[in-house]
């Protein structure tokens, strides 16, 4: 008798859920690197609350996961020389920031007093032999596609560029960076392209996620409004039920 | 409900935006002012379903997990040291970098002040000094028979008094670089100090490797481009309007579920 209710339920808990990624796209639709996620729905066929009739079993709603659209965000030149955008899909920039390795698309970076190449946030910046460091007296440094460093028309460095076998492995840890949960390896990635003085807007289509909004409203209010009938009809059984 | 939080921070970094965008258009027109550009971060993940977690005594595991991010904030809002393009005033003492490096200004509490600003003048004492009445470093003194000034692309500065047909020195001007400009700490009147992140200042001769070249009767224009700046303006408006949407079906669906009957 409650199916209904429980049905209903389980979509709702779901709605939200999407609400909040939604949510949380839109937000960063603005964010430097930013990937664009969505709740990953199946059904999952539950024992039936009677099982005297025969009839077909009742399916809830389940999110079983996030799908992430690693997709090429629009690049957007920024005239900074210590911007860096990569142009290929599923690589990331390889940072240490002392709890380990991170991965990140945001190549805002910035030198400490130390001349070390890192992130605003301070996680040092790899390279082919771990931390990148620039000397003051040898002036601007250069970037190329393939990731590598010069200053003064003098290789100094190359930014190490990888990708992972399983991207599904990458759990974001805020902060524009991606973590390695299960042990996935990281792989250089050749065919990755390096261009400075350029970040890498979010991949979130604004119309899209708006689109998302209208749907999850709707679906929201129908499904509060099939609640509600099923109330109605329990309420009213009881009445009629009552009177006899 | 999450998504509101979450709306209302991607609501407060978009007026952030804005702001740094609003204090760019009204410099457009400062001497030597550097654009700034605000840099947006996601917020900390909740992993309500962890990747990789059993989802069966068979041992299935997740393969993608949950996890729902918390919004936005910003990440730093830094300058864009790019060169701004010189400006013929004619003036005698106004003086643009071309290239890296700042001028050296003292400051009444004795601290050193570093500035692009070049649209230098004189004092009382026919010390060389910014607008705000502050020294230019090193101290730089012309004669008050001084009939004409001349600085060189190397910062040399050269007088000719009256009477005399020979130029003669009377002080050299220095610059002072980086390794990290965008380190530096704005204290306003087109003054930057000195702090931690940006390292000490190097100081060097005009020209020198690492160092820009000056260029006398001009002074350095801001590097604010209006129609970029416009349409960084209008991106932040909708931004900032999608937000407010998402606030707005938040309430609407909270509101639709308040109201079924008991």
């Amino acid at each position: 008798m409650e199916n209904a209710a429980y049905v209903g339920l389980s979509r709702q808990m779901t709605l939200r859920r999407e609400l909040d990624i939604v949510a949380n796209n839109i937000a960063n639709a603005d964010t430097t690197g930013f990937k664009v996620e969505q709740l990953l729905l199946g059904a999952e066929i539950g024992e039936r609350a009677r099982n005297a009739f025969v009839r077909p079993g009742v399916s809830f709603v389940l999110d079983n996961g996030i799908g992430r659209d690693y997709g090429q965000g629009a690049l957007e030149q920024t005239g900074r020389n210590l911007d860096f955008a990569i142009e290929g899909e599923g690589t990331f920039f390889k940072l240490n920031d002392g709890a380990g390795e991170a991965y990140t698309r945001d190549g805002a970076f910035t030198l400490d007093p130390e001349g070390r190449l890192t992130t605003e946030g301070g996680a040092a910046v790899q390279g082919d032999g771990g931390d990148i460091i620039l000397d003051r007296a040898l002036g601007e440094p250069s970037v190329a596609a393939d990731g590598t460093i010069s200053q003064n028309g003098n290789p100094v460095g190359r930014l190490s560029i990888v990708r992972f076998d399983a991207l599904a492995a990458l759990e974001k840890g805020g902060d524009g960076l991606y973590r390695n949960a299960s042990n996935a390896t990281a792989i250089e990635a050749t065919d990755a392209q390096v261009r400075q003085g350029m970040l890498e807007g979010s991949n979130v289509n604004p119309i899209l996620e708006i689109t998302n909004l209208i749907e999850i409203q709707r679906a929201y209010e129908s499904v509060t409004r099939m609640i509600e009938n099923t109330n109605d009809l329990s309420r009213r059984a009881v009445e009629r039920l009552g009177r006899a | 409900m999450r998504a509101l939080r979450t709306a209302a921070s991607g609501m407060a970094a978009q007026q952030l935006n804005v702001e740094v965008i609003s204090n760019n258009i009204a410099n457009m027109n400062t001497v030597g002012f550097k654009r700034q550009r605000a840099e947006f971060q996601d917020l900390l993940y909740q992993n309500v379903e962890r990747m990789g977690a059993q989802s069966s005594s068979q041992g299935t595991v997740v393969p993608t997990g949950i996890q729902i991010g918390a919004g936005v904030k910003a990440g730093s809002v830094y300058r864009i040291t790019e060169q701004g393009s010189p400006t013929q005033t004619g003036g005698r003492y106004d003086v643009a970098i071309d290239g890296r490096g700042y001028f050296q200004v003292l400051l009444p509490s004795g601290e050193t002040a570093f500035t692009r600003a070049g649209n230098f003048a004189l004092n009382g004492e026919g010390q060389l000094v910014t607008d705000d009445g502050y020294a230019v470093q090193p101290n730089i003194s012309i004669p008050q028979d001084a009939v004409d000034v001349s600085i060189s692309k190397s910062g040399q500065v050269q007088v000719i008094t009256a009477g005399t047909t020979e130029p003669s020195i009377v002080g050299q001007l220095e610059l002072a670089s980086f390794f990290n400009e965008a380190g530096l700490e704005a204290i306003g009147d087109n003054l930057l100090m000195e702090t931690a992140a940006s390292g000490a200042a190097n100081v060097g001769t005009p020209g020198d490797v690492g160092f820009g070249q000056l260029l006398h009767g001009y002074t350095e224009a801001s590097n604010v481009d209006a129609v970029a700046e416009i349409s960084a303006l209008i991106i932040a408006q909708r931004a900032y309007e999608m937000n407010s949407k998402v606030i707005t079906t938040a309430d609407q669906m909270l509101s639709v579920s308040a109201q079924v009957k008991s």
